[in-house]
């Protein structure tokens, strides 16, 4: 440490780094033994009391350089370490270690007080694993006792305002003893310069240069969470400890524990505990168990602090999930004679679905009686897409032909025949329709009159739904692989996955291409030239295909049975949901709630923001179809062969 | 005058053959065109080869649009037409000369010939400039900046690579160029293994290989274990950029800093992970009180500090024409947002714009090491 060099070398009592070397006497009466500890401003030695020579007495002493040069701040600097000497030693209490004398010696002053046997809590972090949560509790009472005393102080409160589990050492009897009173810092004079590190139990206020009661509160709050969460604030984003809850990083930890250290670190002095009083009520009516007076919980999503707004929109609406998801009725239903696996879609008032009975089925959106039906020679499991220009409905079958058909009376315009089932959904962009084969290609064929304009052969079925930009289509196939073509046809790049890729990817403003595999993974690829900018692993096969937000959200379900929420720009986790059953249906996205269903039959609403569930809806089969959602309409089909129209709620 | 239209409307273009051919004819006449004694009126064949970082490849072009400037203008109303792009066949249509404005000559005025359709195929790579200074107080830069741009023109259509790092160090003794210098020389090393020599033999593009992302989170958690093993008393911000094709990615630990630079502003992309940063983001502080704030430069995340590290990581997708800026804290903490925003967009070489914001932050005070990084993206 550049310090050093603080010290002139005509003290032949110094070691070389300027501490006292054993053997040294101070005052004719303090024989130092050891080094206890160096902190930045000077050290701590274990020394011998002389004045008892028959008992060895030790003491602690404290020593703190004054580094000010200037003889007017350095008088300064006496006095007050002289006042706080003489405060402290009129202290009582048994939390906080006696002083016995003070005194200044060259360039530095010296604070001798009794030694404590123990150890501090910091180096007992660094030993254990864990500590009973019974035991931190009972620390956390006697410290507040303790705080409590001296901001009781008269006629002024004394703040500690270093309140760290360093400066917190627990004795051979396991009690706690308060050290190092902040009284170093009347010394300290930091230069300007960009420094790493920060103090990490410091109350936001103390930024400021204001040191409080309430600053102590919010200390001992962090000091806490610190030893129970064994998270270490100074490697955290300053004032994150919302987003650590307790219970994420100790089982043990209850939400009442929580409600206390999560009151204690408000960012708002208001909303803390008035005193330490208080926080000890708390707390010994959690180590009794006997909940004396209600504990303010901080709401709900652990963000205790600062902001109220996210919740409000809706939220009072949705308030009880549970309650509105046994409300929600169908506005109708129609029972198709087979599974619906596919997606429905909407033209004006007409409802089209595909169902495995082979026949796309036209219904009326506002009454969901049918208007029409098109029989097909197999079952239908790809989703129809709808041409607005040629007001048809554009589909495929296992009979292994793609279909396009009026869609105000299920009339053929015209059929192209594959060499194999058709599971691909198509997609409809520059006048073309894209989909795949099982026969191994993919088709580009003209909307308007299905002549093909060419065809790209990859050997394996292709199941993915194409997506087209303004300069590619890219579609997965079994094999793995994603494929980025030109829109002549002309293969651009691949990416290979370790599974089948049946999901369709998706593609944002940025031209990134999002796209899930039955590897488990969901990738960020660039569509321009292939390259993999993060991968998000999950613990199932991915079929479901992503959404994307507005808020760089990518959404993806998984065979793992969770709805992910990824950011779009880093790959990393936002939340997740869990509903306990391989998802394979693709999310939907609007206003700012997600729809999805879940094999385990149920339908899904969440807020997209926090994962938390809005309501739900149990279908009577599996759910594996994406909802469509049309005006205030939500449609989804089932394997129990039904199409569902929910209302839309909270619009 | 058709050739140089298509030439500038059709990317699908190279200058392999034909177009090489008729480039070279077009150098004579640029040659001829009075413009031959700008110095950096290089030719095309010349610009190619020029991948030196701090070489303004467009000079002559840009003191020449001084001239266009104030010819005739397109008319609001006229429809120029853009190409189509044929599904078929992937071509673009041809275009009338009707489809494309042609100012009309005013009587008596000697002008160059139409230069902007030639080297604007120049534009089709970024370039860029990069200084460092020690400032006006300090006896010894503690920044490192580090550059590297590969871009090709050939027939393989490889995207144009980048990395360019700009790292902040700290610490006792010379420990703080140390732990700069060190942690941008190791994560371009990695981005090389993990990215750039990949590309170049053409290795399959599978999910064995590391993503762009991870590639650069795990070569900055590497420099950081580094860091700590060599440089002991040293850490270091690191902020740094991997342009790939027209996406980026930036790496960031610390309080120096990336820019999005458009017209219509300029955008921080990176947060500083400093103590009154985080302050202002909890409303505990405003960004006036938090310029004096006498805990400004403490930062809570850097390399070489703990044993990992936590990377930020952000994609942009580059717009055309924009410009990113990287910085030091000695740059963004002496010179304006909007100071920035005004010499980029009003200086035509990034370089001498680098120059610029250098003598405008040691104007203002100078009071730390002051490094940037100005890229400026190509048009299309």
């Amino acid at each position: 440490m550049p310090e050093t060099t603080q010290f002139g070398g005509n003290n032949n009592n110094s070691n070389d780094d300027g501490t006292l070397k054993p053997e040294t006497i101070l005052l004719a009466r303090y024989q130092i033994e050891g080094q206890l500890g160096g902190g930045g401003q000077g050290a701590v030695y274990q020394a011998r009391d002389l004045n008892f020579p028959e008992a060895r007495r030790l003491v602690a002493i404290k020593e703190m350089h004054i580094t000010a040069s200037d003889p007017a701040l350095r008088a300064e600097a006496l006095k007050t370490f002289q006042r706080e000497a003489n405060i402290l030693a009129t202290l009582n209490h048994p939390a906080i270690p006696r002083i016995y004398d003070f005194f200044e010696r060259d360039t530095r002053a010296y604070l001798v007080q009794e030694y404590i046997n123990g150890r501090d809590l910091e180096a007992i972090l660094h030993k254990t694993k864990t500590l009973p949560l019974k035991k931190i509790i009972e620390w956390a009472i006697d410290l507040c006792d303790v705080l409590h005393y001296l901001h009781s102080h008269e006629p002024e409160p004394i703040i500690f305002r270093d309140m760290k589990p360093a400066n917190i050492m627990i004795d051979s009897l396991g009690k706690v003893r308060l050290i190092d009173f902040g009284i170093a810092k009347v010394f300290v004079k930091d230069l300007p310069q960009t420094m790493i590190g920060t103090e990490g139990y410091s109350a936001p206020e103390q930024y400021k240069g204001k040191a409080n009661p309430a600053s102590d509160i919010y200390s001992l709050g962090a000091t806490l969470h610190h030893v129970i969460t064994r998270k270490d604030p100074r490697l955290e984003p300053p004032f994150s400890f919302s987003e650590r809850p307790l219970k994420d990083y100790n089982e043990e930890a209850k939400d009442g524990l929580q409600a206390v250290i999560g009151k204690a670190l408000e960012f708002d002095i208001s909303k803390r505990y008035n005193s330490l009083a208080e926080m000890k009520e708390d707390l010994e009516s959690l180590r009794y168990g006997t909940q004396s007076r209600d504990i303010a919980m901080p709401a709900s999503g652990g963000r205790s602090e600062g902001s109220n707004g996210s919740s409000s929109e809706g939220g009072d609406f949705f308030s009880d999930g549970d309650e509105i998801g046994g409300r929600v009725k169908p506005l109708w239903t129609f029972k198709t004679e087979d599974e619906i696996r596919s997606s429905p879609t909407v033209y004006k008032n007409v409802v089209l679905v595909g169902s495995y009975d082979s026949n796309m089925w036209a219904v009326n959106l506002e009454t969901g009686d049918m208007i029409w039906k098109r029989n097909t020679d197999a079952g239908i499991a790809s989703s129809p897409v709808v041409d607005d220009e040629m007001q048809q409905v554009l589909f495929g079958s296992e009979d292994y032909t793609y279909y396009a058909i009026d869609v105000r009376d299920g009339r053929m315009n015209w059929s192209h025949t594959t060499g194999d089932k058709i599971r691909s959904s198509g997609t409809l962009a520059h006048g073309h329709i894209f989909f795949g084969s099982d026969d191994g290609k993919l088709y580009a064929l003209l909307a308007n009159n299905g002549r093909l304009m060419w065809e790209f052969e990859v050997g394996v079925p292709i199941r993915s739904q194409p997506c087209a930009t303004a300069d590619r289509i890219i579609f997965g196939a079994d094999d793995g692989e994603i494929i980025g073509l030109e829109l002549n046809g002309q293969r651009k790049w691949s990416f290979r996955t370790r599974r089948s890729v049946m999901s369709s990817p998706v593609v944002d403003r940025d031209d990134v291409a999002y796209v899930g595999s039955m590897d488990g993974y969901l990738y960020a690829i660039d569509a321009g030239n292939g390259y993999s900018q993060w991968r998000f692993r999950t613990l199932g096969p991915i079929i479901s295909s992503a959404a994307l937000d507005n808020a760089e959200n990518v959404y993806v379900g998984s065979g793992d049975g969770n709805l992910y929420c990824v950011n779009a720009q880093s790959g990393r986790e936002r939340w997740k949901f869990d509903t306990g059953a391989p998802i394979i249906s693709s999310p939907r996205i609007h206003e700012d709630v997600i729809y999805f269903g879940s094999t385990d039959g149920t339908f899904y609403a969440l807020d997209a923001k926090k994962g938390k569930e809005l309501w739900s809806f149990q279908a009577g089969g599996e759910i594996t179809s994406t909802p469509y959602i049309a005006g205030n309409v939500i449609l989804f089909g089932s394997l129990d062969r039904t199409l569902y129209a929910l209302p839309l709620i909270g619009t | 005058m058709d050739f140089f239209r298509r030439l500038l409307n059709n990317p699908e273009d190279d200058f392999s053959e034909d177009n090489a051919e008729a480039n070279a004819n077009m150098d004579d006449k640029y040659k001829t065109a009075e413009l031959s004694d700008e110095p950096n009126g290089n030719t095309q064949g010349e610009n190619d080869e020029d991948l030196t970082p701090t070489a303004p490849l467009d000079d002559a072009v840009f003191t020449s649009h001084d001239d266009l400037d104030t010819l005739p203008q397109k008319p609001a109303d006229f429809d120029e037409r853009v190409p189509n792009r044929s599904i078929e066949t992937g071509q673009l249509s041809e275009l009338k000369d009707s489809d494309v404005y042609v100012p009309p000559e005013p009587p008596g005025v000697t002008r160059p010939l139409p230069q902007a359709p030639i080297l604007q195929n120049h534009q089709g790579h970024l370039v860029y400039g990069q200084a460092s200074d020690t400032g006006m107080v300090r006896n010894n830069n503690q920044d490192s900046v580090l550059s590297f741009f590969f871009g090709s023109d050939s027939v393989e259509d490889l995207p144009d690579f980048g990395m360019f790092i700009i790292a902040d160090g700290m610490g006792g003794h010379s420990d703080g160029e140390l732990a700069s210098a060190l942690t941008a020389r190791l994560v371009l090393g990695d981005i090389f293994k993990s990215i750039y020599f990949p590309m170049l033999n053409d290795d399959d593009m599978d999910s064995d290989r590391p993503t762009i992302t991870e590639a650069l989170i795990e070569a900055i958690k590497m420099a950081n274990i580094r860091v700590r093993d060599k440089v002991e008393d040293g850490g270091t911000t690191f902020t740094g950029a991997v342009v790939l094709g027209n996406q980026a990615y930036i790496g960031h630990v610390g309080d120096s800093r990336a820019y999005l630079i458009q017209q219509d502003g300029i955008e921080q992309l990176t947060r500083d992970h400093s103590v009154v940063q985080r302050l202002i983001e909890l409303d505990q502080l405003t960004p006036e009180e938090a310029e004096t704030h006498e805990q400004r430069n403490v930062l809570y995340r850097a390399v070489g500090q703990n044993e990992d590290v936590e990377v930020d990581i952000l994609r942009r997708r580059l717009p055309p024409n924009a410009y990113i800026l990287i910085c030091s804290d000695g740059l963004w903490g002496m010179v304006s947002d909007d100071d920035m925003l005004n010499i980029v967009l009003n200086t035509d070489d990034p370089q001498e714009a680098c120059d610029k914001l250098i003598a405008l932050a040691n104007t203002n005070g100078g009071t730390d090491n002051i490094s940037v990084l100005i890229l400026k993206l190509p048009s299309s």
